[in-house]
């Protein structure tokens, strides 16, 4: 289990490069921390603006003594976000529940370690074996690293958005069924 | 689930969201037209997406990372 802290100096110094290797850990948590919130708030915009004003907030972020200070002021700055979106939309009532446990776990420093290699090379095996178009639709959005609209990249694939769409769900449903097959445990709702 | 349902769920689960006047990061305009039952289908669809993704990046990136440092660069 990693305490993420060891990042802290550098990002409050300005390293983006350090920044990375916190997102890269610290985002499956950050997520799930906000699994109770997403029938009300769009929780993929609200996790980017959280990392953004981690980076912007960063320096002025205190230790505690306890691990992981900064992915806990990330949580709570997640779900002050999600509030803010959930009362702007008058959406549902929320499990409050749901987060504090999320947020003890992170005090606890459950924080896993980066991607596993083995997990790497099955998706990549999974990846290889996809059909033309469902393949394409994949590699279009992980190329665009969430920087591009699916419309344009449906555009470079000559599709429509209903198509370029379709043909990523099937890739999702197929790598997931690949996955399965290799062995590999997915998350229920990925399926 | 329809068709048009799934390719909703989708759109939403993508890591591209567009930036508002205040360079604020918005809600996909296809979240809105979930029910309860589909955003939480979007975000898992998400979660699950961006493991995968993660997991083949040599940085251990997802969309959702590279999207946010992309944005701390540019306003570097």
């Amino acid at each position: 289990m990693a305490d993420l802290d060891v990042h802290h100096p550098a990002i409050a110094a300005g390293d983006a490069h350090a920044f990375g290797r916190w997102v890269a850990a610290a985002e499956p948590e950050l997520r799930v921390s906000l699994r109770s919130f997403a029938a009300v708030a769009d929780c993929e915009a609200v996790l980017q603006e959280a990392l953004l004003r981690v980076w912007q907030t960063a320096p002025r972020v205190e230790p505690d003594g306890r691990p992981n200070a900064l992915l806990r002021f990330a949580v709570r700055v997640s779900r002050n976000l999600a509030l803010s979106e959930a009362r702007r939309f008058r959406t549902a009532a929320l499990d409050e529940g749901a987060f504090e446990r999320a947020l003890d776990d992170v005090a606890a420093g459950d924080v896993p370690e980066g991607p596993d290699p083995l997990l790497r090379r099955a998706i990549e095996a999974c990846r290889d074996e996809l059909p033309e178009k469902p393949a394409a639709a994949l590699a279009q959005r992980m190329g665009a690293g969430g920087a591009e609209p699916d419309e344009l990249l449906a555009e470079r694939l000559g599709m429509r958005l209903n198509t370029f769409l379709q043909n990523f769900t099937r890739a999702r449903k197929l790598l997931a069924a690949c996955l399965e097959g290799r062995g590999v445990a997915l998350a229920a709702e990925w399926r | 689930m329809s068709d048009d349902d799934e390719a909703l769920i989708e759109a939403v689960a993508g890591a591209y969201r567009e930036r508002g006047p205040r360079g604020e990061v918005r809600s996909h305009p296809a979240w809105h037209d979930l029910d309860a039952a589909g955003r939480e289908a979007a975000w898992a669809a998400a979660a699950g997406s961006r493991a995968m993704e993660a997991a083949l990046d040599p940085q251990g990136l997802s969309s959702t990372a590279r999207a946010v440092l992309a944005r701390i660069r540019r306003a570097g």
